[in-house]
């Protein structure tokens, strides 16, 4: 049956809720997931956000290889250039009349995109609208605040607040949007292995914060219910004053997290101690360590009767002010090590038609150099990966990466032409968002023409 | 209204009032006025508040010293008292192959000094500093431990003094400039696309100085005619402030190029090297401008003077210590009265950092009489670690405090910020009635899941295993002196007392007592003979609660 959406339902119904409370017993009905009232997925969908912290150099990631077109950017990029025969040569299925390379130290993307798993987003980033030069130069863009800074475009990313005020991330917001599908799921659909983020801050779930490993068990406390056990007597001791009325916010705050982290450790802990040992082997890295867990909790999503996952993960350096010659191999190769590796696994566990990877940073860098380095620039090249990912393939425009281009507000610094509204939009719509509730996912989604960038089969 | 000053109000009054009767009756010489009451007595709770907000944790004997004479000497007193530096530490060490391997030392030598320091009040000013002006081992200073020592030791020695001069020694250290790339930044090159390095011009602004948008003096931000937030700056300006930000480097080389780091000149402060410094002109804040042909010492200090003077200085600064010193949600009011005196410290002068420090604790919110369940704040997860090995003189047989992976097992370390932005932000706001309030709580950022499950297994190793009943120490445990427990250990309502006021100042809920009291009291039968995990228990179960993560 097809979904209702509340707005339809609204403009339908005289007595909207009046209807819902009849209808909602009505077996097999299945409401818009912003009524509340949803059925529950019949399969099992995960979305792993890779943030990388600073901003990435992305026109150093996938870059023009055709002469003409190379030549531009090395004209443009001068001693941050990467050596034309340095590249990785990568065959999209379509052209748009230039050929591309990737950053030598990104052999693990290469192969994937070349096999058809992953694909790039050009030039997307943060907008309100979509945005001419001319515009942008005689201030009638209606522009995302503070661009350059780097924790506002970090929010921007992550919130896709635009101009408004918002303190809800746009995966915070998926998981308030499908909470009535999902209440099997004994864990949280977000899941942090990176510390709080806005991304996952939602209005009526909470995101579970774990580390690179998975979480720790507390060393004085059991659940053994043996009532001569000191470290279960601790255990109930310890939340009988988490659960005393606390005078100030901030008790009341900290005690939640606290009883949060009793709740559910021992499910998360007992779960991953079912996981099977990988094949696949991941970099020692952080990035790599937090991948892998993923990996263990995605094998176990069973045990946890989970069918929807939004899992965060990051990788700081990005910030390359400095000595990014010599620093960006390491940053670009960890990235595609490490999501090679997590593909490797989604495929030795049979669920990589299931899981989509992607990438999210605070914005691109200059195309111009500080000397050693470059500094914060605006719209980039993302990456987006997965079995059902339409591979091997470039959606969106490629900028004009010379100086002074239609794309380059100064320095190098380009205009999206691809919204980040549209990027999470896409995502959201096959994680399950009805299309008609994706502007409660991406706020300014409205305001472009295309609601899904179609990178998914 | 506070009730010492409704109190005073009255007597004042009352004055007024017979002094008008005095006067009524001609010939007879006015009567002396009564002299000014006593100030009420200092309770132990009001000085455990004052001192968790002004030292690295209250303790008996300080809560004494305070009692005694009072909040307003106390931080004269500190205020005099000589800083306890970590470089000359550092370089008293024997130089290892890796230098990177002295923050390990460096980590240990703050934790010597914020627990047995005597200038208490100037290291919690040092260490708010360096939550606002970041610098961290993290990074591209791995291998620079004397310039991040170096760097925290002028904090500590400007914690009282002028901004502007902090401004200054913050933009010239290498530390910084290593960490935010001023150093090396040259002038532009158009014909290499080389323009100079906006890093270090926009950080300074938006996170040492003044913001992303205009405030009000009481914090408040101001607004436009459509009511949006007004920027402070543009692109255009961060270009000017990066223009007048070139030309430095490593002091004492031959040449720009050749200005390398090494172990002598990473704690001197950077040197101009006029060829590669920009001459011509630059636009700054306040529609001022730089004017061309100026070198780079005028520009710099020009441009340190343009942000200086712009008005959000003072709220901005005031709100950041007011968040680490006292409370997460100060009121406009108590914004205003801070910024105030940072605006002018009653001799015209502005930028004075230790009347600031003072005006913010002896403000009346600091201290309110009729607590609101906004007041007050989340410890810093170091706070609530120096606390206890404070109130319980903790040491190692070794003197060393090793506790170089703090960042790891708290989620902050000493100079161990995951970048410029902090261990959290100062406008974090955790989802459910602290959001929905409008309120913020910078340090529950940081409080997730993970970390506090870490930090209460930390405390509950140190309290069980870390204590001086400890049979077989190592040299480097840390331990905390629990003979006084051990003392009192035969009755637990006195041992859970006692504890309570060592770390709680006396203040305890009914739950949280009585919880303690019935788990020391399991302890006492299931491990029966065993003192030390009775002291153990109650510390334990004590400093893994809400109340003391929590600051009055």
């Amino acid at each position: 049956m097809k979904k209702i959406n509340r707005r339809d339902f609204l403009k339908k119904t005289s007595a909207a809720a009046a209807a819902s409370a009849t209808f909602a017993h009505v077996p097999g009905m299945a409401f818009s997931q912003s009524m509340g009232v949803a059925a529950p997925f019949n399969d099992y969908k995960a979305l792993v956000c890779v943030f990388m912290f600073g901003g990435n150099d992305s026109y150093n990631m996938l870059i023009p290889r055709s002469n003409a077109e190379y030549n531009v950017y090395a004209a443009s990029r001068q001693n941050m250039a990467v050596a034309q025969q340095d590249l990785l040569a990568i065959n999209p299925l379509a052209s748009d009349g230039t050929d591309y390379g990737l950053h030598p130290s990104m052999a693990g993307i290469q192969n994937l995109f070349e096999t058809g798993k992953v694909a790039f987003i050009n030039n997307v980033g943060p907008l309100v609208e979509p945005t001419l030069k001319a515009d942008y130069m005689n201030g009638a863009a209606v522009l995302p605040p503070q661009l350059f800074s780097h924790n506002d475009q970090q929010d921007q990313w992550q919130s896709l607040k635009g101009v408004a005020t918002s303190n809800t991330g746009w995966a915070g917001r998926v998981a308030d949007l499908i909470r009535t599908n999902v209440v099997n799921q004994q864990l949280a659909t977000n899941v942090s292995l990176f510390g709080n983020s806005l991304f996952q801050s939602a209005d009526e779930t909470i995101a579970y914060v774990m580390g690179n490993t998975g979480p720790v068990p507390f060393t004085g406390f059991t659940n053994s219910g043996d009532p001569n056990d000191l470290f279960y007597q601790q255990r109930l001791a310890f939340e009988r004053v988490l659960a005393a009325s606390h005078p100030t916010v901030y008790e009341r705050g900290f005690a939640e997290v606290q009883q949060r982290a009793v709740d559910t450790v021992d499910l998360v802990s007992g779960a991953l101690e079912l996981a099977p040992t990988l094949n696949t082997v991941f970099p020692a890295s952080q990035l790599g360590n937090q991948l892998q867990t993923v990996a263990q909790l995605i094998a176990v999503r069973d045990e946890m009767m989970m069918e929807r996952q939004i899992f965060f993960v990051a990788a700081g350096g990005f910030d390359s002010h400095d000595d990014q010659v010599m620093n960006q191999p390491g940053l670009l190769g960890g990235i595609s090590d490490s999501m090679a590796a997590f593909h490797d696994a989604m495929v030795e566990l049979n669920i990589a038609d299931s899981v989509t990877t992607f990438t999210q940073s605070d914005f691109a860098r200059t195309l111009t150099s500080n000397g050693d380095g470059t500094d914060h620039a605006w719209g980039g090249v993302q990456m987006v990966m997965g079995d059902t990912i339409q591979g091997q393939n470039l959606f969106g425009t490629y900028p004009d990466l010379a100086l002074d281009s239609n794309d380059d507000v100064g320095g190098g610094r380009m205009i999206p032409t691809t919204s980040a509204d549209q990027y999470a939009a896409t995502l959201a719509k096959w994680f399950g968002i009805d299309d008609l509730d994706l502007d409660m996912v991406a706020p300014n989604i409205d305001n472009f023409a295309t609601r899904d960038l179609g990178f998914f089969i | 209204m506070n009730k010492t000053k409704l109190i005073s109000m009255t007597a004042a009054l009352l004055l007024t009032l017979s002094a008008c009767g005095g006067s009524s009756g001609g010939a007879s010489p006015p009567p002396p006025p009564p002299p000014p009451p006593p100030p009420p007595a200092i309770t132990t709770a009001e000085a455990y508040q004052f001192l968790n907000q002004a030292s690295f944790g209250a303790t008996t004997g300080s809560a004494a010293d305070v009692i005694n004479i009072r909040f307003d000497a106390w931080i004269d007193q500190q205020m005099q008292t000589p800083t306890s530096l970590q470089l000359p530490y550092l370089r008293s060490l024997p130089r290892p192959q890796f230098l990177g391997e002295l923050h390990a030392d460096r980590v240990d030598v703050w934790f010597r000094n914020v627990i047995d320091g005597p200038d208490q009040l100037r290291q919690r000013v040092a260490f708010a500093l360096s939550e606002i002006a970041v610098v961290s081992q993290l990074g591209a200073l791995i291998n620079a431990p004397y310039a991040v020592a170096d760097f925290h030791d002028q904090l500590a020695l400007n914690a009282f003094g002028n901004y502007r001069d902090l401004l200054n020694v913050v933009t010239l250290h290498p530390a910084m400039g290593v960490y935010l790339s001023m150093l090396g930044n040259e002038k532009p090159n158009p014909t290499l696309n080389i323009r100079p390095d906006e890093n270090y011009a926009r950080e300074l602004m938006q996170l040492f100085s003044i913001g992303l948008v205009e405030l009000n003096i009481d914090g408040t931000e101001r607004l436009d005619s459509q009511s949006q937030p007004i920027p402070t700056y543009d692109q255009e300006i961060i270009e000017g402030f990066a223009h007048v930000f070139t030309g430095w480097n490593y002091a004492g080389a031959p040449t720009f190029q050749q200005a390398f780091q090494n172990d002598n000149n990473q704690t001197v402060p950077m040197q101009l090297y006029p060829d590669f410094h920009d001459t011509g002109e630059k636009k700054v804040l306040n529609g001022e401008t730089i004017p061309a042909g100026q070198t780079g010492d005028q520009d710099l200090q020009a441009a340190l003077d343009n942000i200086f003077n712009h008005p959000n200085v003072g709220p901005f600064v005031a709100i950041r210590l007011i968040q680490r010193l006292v409370t997460s949600n100060p009121s406009p009011g108590y914004v205003q009265r801070v910024a105030s005196v940072f605006n002018d410290n009653g001799s015209g002068i502005r930028g004075d950092l230790g009347a600031v420090v003072k005006a913010i604790l002896l403000d009346d919110e600091a201290r309110p009489d009729m607590p609101m369940e906004i007041d007050g704040k989340i410890k810093e997860p170091l706070l609530r670690l120096t606390q206890l090995w404070r109130a319980y003189d903790a040491a190692s047989q070794s003197g060393v405090f090793p506790l170089a992976p703090a960042y790891i097992i708290f989620g902050q370390g000493p100079m161990q910020s995951p970048s410029v932005f902090n261990f959290f932000s100062p406008f974090y706001a955790p989802a459910g009635e602290i959001r929905n309030s409008g309120l913020v709580a910078p340090e529950l950022q940081i409080a997730t899941e993970y970390q506090n499950t870490f930090i209460t297994n930390y405390f509950f190793i140190l309290t069980f295993n870390w204590n001086s009943e400890e049979p077989n120490p190592g040299a480097d445990d840390v331990l905390i002196d629990i003979a006084e427990e051990i003392a009192v250990a035969d009755d637990t309502d006195a041992l859970v007392d006692l504890v309570v006021d060592k770390l709680l100042g006396g203040q305890i809920s009914t739950t949280l007592r009585a919880e303690t009291i019935q788990m020391v009291d399991r302890v006492r039968t299931g491990l029966p003979g065993n003192d030390a995990a009775l002291a153990a228990e109650a510390i334990y179960f004590i400093v893994t609660s809400p109340e003391f993560a929590y600051q009055r």
